[in-house]
């Protein structure tokens, strides 16, 4: 799953069991959960029990999968598990029936639903091609992009957009009517690649929402529906609910939608929607991101390699740009600025400081690499290799004690009865740890483990 | 029945054990749930943030002075 | 008997240990303070002045060290004499990052591609593109007249200080062409509060000189305004001698040149000419002035490097004071503002007899050589200052030919009776020096030369030290004090305490003095002692243009991170003295295993290896273990030479170990590979200074490096920060550190010592049985000069140790067989 899809899917994980059946209430949302949320495996498990009316026994269910795929198996299940699609019972496994049901729709089509969106049959007055949506998104989105970096940019996103990225925390305002200006979380989240940072974005609209008294389900609705949209196609308004319509200003500002006028009859979805729950990398890829962050896909050839690093960690950057300056901040400790040269120094403190915000040594690595300037090209080895091993090795420093949360499972009874939930636990993925001598071991999670004792314990042995 | 026991799995490399070893000596064994071996230990969950925090503070030790590796004669201070 | 000459010096003998130093002014640029240095200029601490003895050259009056320090600082870049109104500035989203650096409002020109340096107007710092086509001229005049701060690869960075510009001036820059080629160079004009800061700096500098010609004392200067300031001061005036033209008592006369100078061993040198064939040389010359001709059509300046061209500028003006005068003079002049620089008209010099000295014809000169050179005798008189080349590149030959220019008496000075032996050979080596006049001045040896001009090569120790002479050696020293000498090497003047320089300089009187060094401070006071009792800096060179050329070894530098064995970890966590910790950190086995690796892997590889070790307990049981030669302070003379002939020219002795005292000139040719094990505390001079002891390797070409330098250090330790800090200057000369986490195939070498936990432990037991004083560094061999007053007085760590070492090695050096016998049962007592 892509990063975007990674967050979407916590997310989601963590609504209540009665947000679920609402969700699944909209065949779109069964679908676009369907594709994006769930492993193959799991998907065929869907499939397979979508159109049997009678619960399926668990054990013929596992017997379709090959028995050395445990992990698999039991990914699968756990998240099929964890979305509500699945219902277990004494006699078997069934699909959710609303899911079950709404999903039959999705694929057969019918019903009076709308959650695939209204297309419009009439023709538009003023054609509207890809071409134009894209850079329509483009625009909209690095708008947001320049204005975080505070890059005097011509169009800046509308209030309700910057009232997001500060209650999100991306950006903050000293005092009331004061400016905007951008955290460390915000700088983190120009580093990310596009398709987290629209989620981010959404995720964030979510919590909000629900603020503003929108119901919840109708923007995840919103949501999903976008990501099964045809892009060029117009949609029709009139369709839509009411918080739908109020959120289309707001997905306007993000560049995910385009309308002509607020009172306009129909919207397009952009690419920046369409691809909300696809995997490929929609409009733009990390490096991408960061070209447009930085002003460096303008084709000059200051924009293309302007950054040199010096074997005594000195840096130099020949740009006048804000925000190839404000990037460059993020890890570099800058100290003095002409007018076409910046200078400053790596050094343990401003690379750590970059990781506490998320940033990884590879990103700052290749962003060195990519944006290498072209003396440094003359070299078979772009970066001087002791400055790249050492910001590696301040990364690694941060990290010299892993910890993970979890249970000490302890007072086996037997090596037998140890072994086997030793084994148990590897199946399901989540052993950690293990000592034969000492007899006990560390789980990250153990609700399944207990379950499973006590299921063993109850019944005969697995 | 085997029981679990709610807490963090630490990892590290031994000197890094050394000194949480020593910090929870240092401290009335407030931190250490169980000791498990070489590279790993079992801490209080609610004590990790502490933890870190004062490994850091030793650590820093053997990077004194940040502050002078950085500082550069050019600053004005 | 001749009238006795004061020392025409421009050095202030510390008279009192109360000179001001309540009242010390930092120089321009405080950098943090590497206080850990050996000799760390705390004036408390400098010792009383030591009479000379009756008969000897009567020696100027103190000149206060506040005062000095007042002059040069008085010009700094943030003293308000220098403020310029703030330009107007337009802030962006970003110009908060730079405070008070953000100088993207300044103009630039519209040609500045082609310009390669940026000026910082706060802070002086220059920034050049060394890839730029001019950037060859470009260095040559910024090392003239800026301190080199970083030179790495692409970008170098340099800075205008007080001393600098006043190197710069000492060497015949004009302040006006100092801008004007600035500018030239730079991609933005010259900000206003740089000009005004290098105007004020040159108006006090290097606007006077005092001249020595045929035995006569002149006030010089290319100024004819100044002279006359001078003229109306009351007490300056007075002393002039009548005289001059037209009763204006100035004499005007053209300004002194190179003229027919030649400087022995260069390429005007009739000699080499023949050498290296007259192709190469012609097309040396051919590169050379295309060179030039850029140089010329971007600054308008002309080839005959910086020395002022202008017809109207070539005059000089001076007039005449009587010897008697001459401290006086000098003083008021420093106290106006004015530091008088020193010149010794040489070829004019006819009341010292000339030494028949010259450079043998194989003795070539290098191109860095020649121009250092040329700095001191550019305008055909010797100038005294400070030229600064890394270690082996070559210092000892410009000192010799210095005294082949010069061609009077020179007194040498060194920092070891090894260096002693060492200079002299090489004298006989590279000139044509007859024996018989160079003689050694050590506590081995007391001689003098035959005739009346000839070489005294003697060591610092031995010049000063007051108490305790032998007959011998107190007759050598009236030898040194009764006469007058034209040149006065000081090697590695970096390693000595600036209060032996004070006591040289007073104490021998010489007319030009030439200091060597492979490492100018910049971060302490020593350098503003060093400029006003030598001189200032001529030249540096830079080390990684070396390298590149061949002429030092291109050096491989790692730093090895051993962790910590668990065992030895806890017990350096919880021990709460500091020098057991000390030990700890040295004695971790880990990083005797890496040593042993790395000794197995360089041997096998056919290098020679040198151990350091600044802890004489590490230094023993690592060098014991492994069954190899070390030495320390203890070994005696001896035995040093022994173990270094055969590490030299035994095949089986591929290793030894040294400690500190290796860093004071043991002439090690042959070495390839550098092992750190301990140092104390960071200086950053100490790890160059060990660098150079391998910078002579040059003939290896293994994967474009021929010399290995490791750093071996104890993880999750206080030895990490030092080891850093150390780094440092290195770094900015172009040195890369790799770091080393994992020695691949340790763990099979057969014998691999503590391998078992059982002999960790014990080596542990062992170490915990330690005294802190293990864990001090070992004190500083100067030879002989154990029990100098100055030694007993340095308040730093382990001097107590050192003082009982003294007393146990004998009264006035001996370094008999008894001392470390003694010693060695000592320390067995205690343990």
């Amino acid at each position: 799953m892509s990063g975007g899809n990674i967050r979407g899917f916590s997310y989601l994980e963590n609504l209540p069991p009665i947000t679920f059946r609402r969700l699944y209430q909209q065949p779109a949302t069964s679908l676009a959960i369907f594709r994006r949320m769930l492993p193959n495996l799991a998907k065929v498990i869907v499939t397979t029990l979508l159109y049997n009316d009678k619960p399926i026994p668990l054990a013929d269910l596992e017997a379709l999968i090959r028995p050395e795929s445990h992990r698999q198996r039991e990914d699968a299940f756990s998240k099929l598990r964890r979305l509500h699609i699945i219902a277990e019972a004494a006699d078997g496994i069934s699909l959710d029936p609303v899911f079950k049901k709404n999903f039959r729709l999705a694929l057969t089509g019918g019903g009076s639903h709308h959650s695939f969106g209204v297309p419009c049959n009439t023709p538009d007055k003023k054609n509207v091609t890809v071409a134009f949506l894209d850079e329509y998104a483009q625009k909209k989105f690095e708008s947001i992009l320049h204005f975080m970096v505070g890059t005097h940019n011509d169009t800046k996103p509308g209030d309700g957009v910057i009232e997001l990225l500060c209650i999100g925390k991306l950006m903050e305002r000293q005092g009331k009517g004061t400016q905007a200006t951008i955290t460390k979380n915000g700088f983190s989240f120009l580093l990310q690649e596009g398709n987290s940072q629209i989620w981010a974005l959404l995720i964030q609209y979510l919590d909000y929402a629900e603020d503003l008294k929108m119901e919840k389900t109708d923007v995840l609705h919103f949501f999903l529906m976008l990501g099964s949209l045809e892009l060029g196609q117009a949609y029709a308004i009139k369709t839509l609910t009411l918080t739908q319509r109020t959120m289309l200003t707001d997905m306007r500002d993000y560049g995910i939608v385009y309308q002509r006028k607020a009172s306009s009859d129909r919207f397009y979805p952009t690419r920046l929607a369409t691809t909300l729950t696809s995997e490929s990398g929609g409009l733009r890829s990390a490096s991408q991101t960061m070209d447009v962050a930085t002003g460096a896909d303008k084709a000059d050839d200051e924009g293309k390699g302007f950054v040199i690093v010096e074997t005594n960690y000195r840096v130099y950057a020949y740009t006048n740009s804000p925000l190839q300056i404000a990037v460059l901040n993020l890890f570099v400790r800058l100290t003095t600025r002409f007018p076409n040269l910046v200078s400053g120094r790596i050094s343990r403190h401003s690379i750590q400081e970059a990781i506490k915000m998320g940033i990884t040594a590879d990103q700052i690595i290749s962003y060195l690499t990519v944006h290498a300037h072209p003396q440094m090209r003359k070299n078979l080895v772009i970066l001087p290799p002791t400055v790249v091993d050492q910001i590696r090795l301040w990364q690694i420093e941060g990290e010299r004690m892993k910890a993970t949360q979890g249970f000490l499972f302890k007072d086996f009874t037997t090596a037998q009865d140890f072994e086997d939930v030793a084994r148990y636990a590897g199946e399901l993925g989540v052993l950690k740890w293990k000592s034969v001598q000492k007899r006990c071991m560390f789980v990250t999670r153990h609700e399944q483990i207990a379950e499973w004792l006590k299921r063993r314990a109850a019944g005969g042995k697995r | 029945m085997p029981r679990a026991v709610k807490g963090v799995l630490v990892e590290c490399d031994p000197s890094i054990k050394a000194i949480i070893l020593k910090i929870d000596e240092d401290h009335h064994h407030a931190f250490i749930v169980e000791d498990l071996d070489e590279d790993h230990l079992v801490v209080k969950e609610a004590k990790l943030a502490e933890l870190k925090e004062r490994l850091e503070k030793i650590l820093e030790k053997t990077q004194m002075m940040e502050k002078d590796d950085d500082s550069d004669p050019d600053q004005p201070g | 008997m001749p009238p006795k000459r004061k020392g025409a010096i421009a050095g202030f003998a510390g008279s009192s240990a109360a000179t001001a130093s309540s009242k010390r002014t930092k120089p321009a640029a405080p950098v943090d303070d590497d206080s850990s240095d050996d000799y760390s200029t705390d004036s408390a601490s400098e010792i009383e002045d030591l009479a000379p003895p009756e008969g000897a050259v009567r020696t100027k009056k103190a000149l206060d060290k506040a005062t000095v320090n007042a002059v040069v600082n008085r010009f700094t870049l943030d003293s308000p004499a220098v403020t310029a109104a703030p330009a107007v500035r337009t802030r962006d989203s970003v110009s908060h990052l730079f405070n008070k650096h953000d100088f993207a409002y300044l103009h630039m020109k519209p040609d500045h591609a082609s310009r390669p340096l940026w000026i910082n107007p706060e802070n002086g710092i220059i920034v050049l593109e060394s890839f730029s086509p001019l950037a060859a001229k470009a260095q040559d005049f910024l090392t003239t007249i800026a301190e080199p701060m970083s030179r790495p690869t692409f970008l170098h960075e340099y800075k205008l200080t007080p001393h600098s510009l006043y190197a710069a001036v000492s060497v015949g820059l004009d302040p006006r062409d100092i801008i004007s080629v600035i500018d030239r160079f730079s991609k933005i004009p010259v900000p206003e509060k740089i000009i005004q800061f290098i105007t004020n700096c040159t108006g006090s500098y290097g606007k006077v000189k005092l001249v020595l010609k045929d035995n006569r004392y002149f006030v010089e200067s290319n100024d004819p305004a100044m002279l006359q300031r001078l003229l109306q001061d009351p007490i300056i005036g007075p002393a002039r001698i009548q005289g001059g033209d037209a009763g204006s008592g100035v004499i005007k006369e053209s300004a002194p040149k190179m003229g027919a100078l030649v400087i022995p061993g260069t390429k005007n040198a009739a000699g080499t000419a023949q050498l290296g064939g007259a192709a190469a040389a012609a097309e040396k010359k051919a590169a050379a002035t295309a060179a030039e001709d850029v140089f010329a059509s971007v600054t308008g300046l002309g080839d005959n490097d910086q020395d002022d061209e202008d017809e109207d500028e070539d005059a000089v003006h001076s007039f005449e004071i009587p010897s008697g005068e001459v401290e006086k003079v000098q003083k008021q002049c420093l106290d106006l503002g004015y530091p008088v620089l020193e010149e010794y008209d040489f070829r004019n010099d006819r009341k010292n007899s000339n030494l028949d000295i010259d450079l043998k014809p194989q003795a070539q000169i290098r191109s860095y050589q020649e121009k250092s050179l040329s700095k001191m005798f550019g305008n055909g008189r010797a100038k005294s200052g400070i030229i600064v080349l890394p270690c082996g590149a070559g210092k000892t030959l410009v000192g010799i030919t210095a005294a082949c220019t010069i061609k009077k008496s020179v007194v040498v000075l060194a920092t070891s009776s090894m260096s002693v032996v060492q200079w002299r050979q090489e004298f006989i080596k590279w000139s044509n020096i007859n024996p018989e006049q160079i003689a050694i001045f050590t506590s081995d040896n007391k001689d003098k030369f035959r005739g009346d001009a000839g070489i005294i090569v003697s060591t610092y120790s031995m010049v000063t030290n007051g108490r305790n002479r032998s007959h011998d050696s107190k007759k050598m020293m009236d030898f040194l004090q009764s006469r007058e000498w034209g040149l006065l090497i000081l090697d590695e003047v970096h390693v000595v305490p600036a209060s032996i320089f004070r006591q040289v300089v007073t104490s021998i009187a010489t007319h030009s003095k030439l200091g060597l060094t492979a490492t100018l401070l910049r971060e302490d006071d020593k350098i503003t002692d060093l400029n006003f009792l030598i001189g200032p800096k001529l030249y540096e060179a830079n080390w990684m243009e070396l390298a590149d050329q061949g002429h030092i070894a291109k050096v491989q530098c790692a730093e090895v991170w051993c962790p910590m064995t668990p065992e030895f970890y806890s017990e350096y966590l919880r021990e709460p003295d500091q020098r057991k910790k000390v030990l700890h950190y040295i004695m971790n086995p880990r990083k005797f295993q890496a040593a042993q690796f790395l000794i197995d892997y360089h041997e096998k590889r056919g290098d020679k290896i040198i151990v350091f070790s600044d802890n004489v307990y590490a230094l023993k049981a690592y060098a014991l273990k492994l069954q190899k030669a070390f030495i320390y302070g203890e070994t005696p003379q001896s035995e040093r030479l022994k173990i270094l002939e055969n590490f030299q020219l035994n095949d089986k002795v591929n290793t030894i170990f040294l400690s500190k005292i290796g860093d004071t000139s043991l002439d090690l040719p042959e070495a390839t590979c550098l092992i750190q094990i301990s140092s104390h505390y960071g200086s950053r001079r100490q790890e160059a200074q060990r660098l150079g002891r391998i910078l002579r390797a040059k003939r290896r070409n293994d994967e474009g490096f021929n010399a290995f330098f490791y750093s071996l250090v104890s993880k999750d330790t206080q030895e990490m920060f030092y080891s850093s800090k150390r780094q440092a200057f290195l770094v900015d000369q172009g040195y890369a550190f790799k770091v080393i986490t994992h020695l691949s195939g340790i763990e099979n070498l057969p014998g691999l010592a503590y391998s078992t936990l059982a002999e960790r432990k014990e080596l542990l037991a062992e170490v915990m049985l330690q005294n802190s004083d293990a864990g001090a560094e070992e004190g500083d061999d100067f030879d002989g000069a154990k029990n100098l007053s100055y030694n007993a007085n340095m308040k730093k760590r382990g001097a107590k140790y050192k003082r009982s070492m003294g007393r146990l090695a004998g009264v006035s050096g001996g370094d008999g067989m008894a001392g470390p016998l003694v010693w060695r049962m000592l320390l067995d007592a205690r343990v």
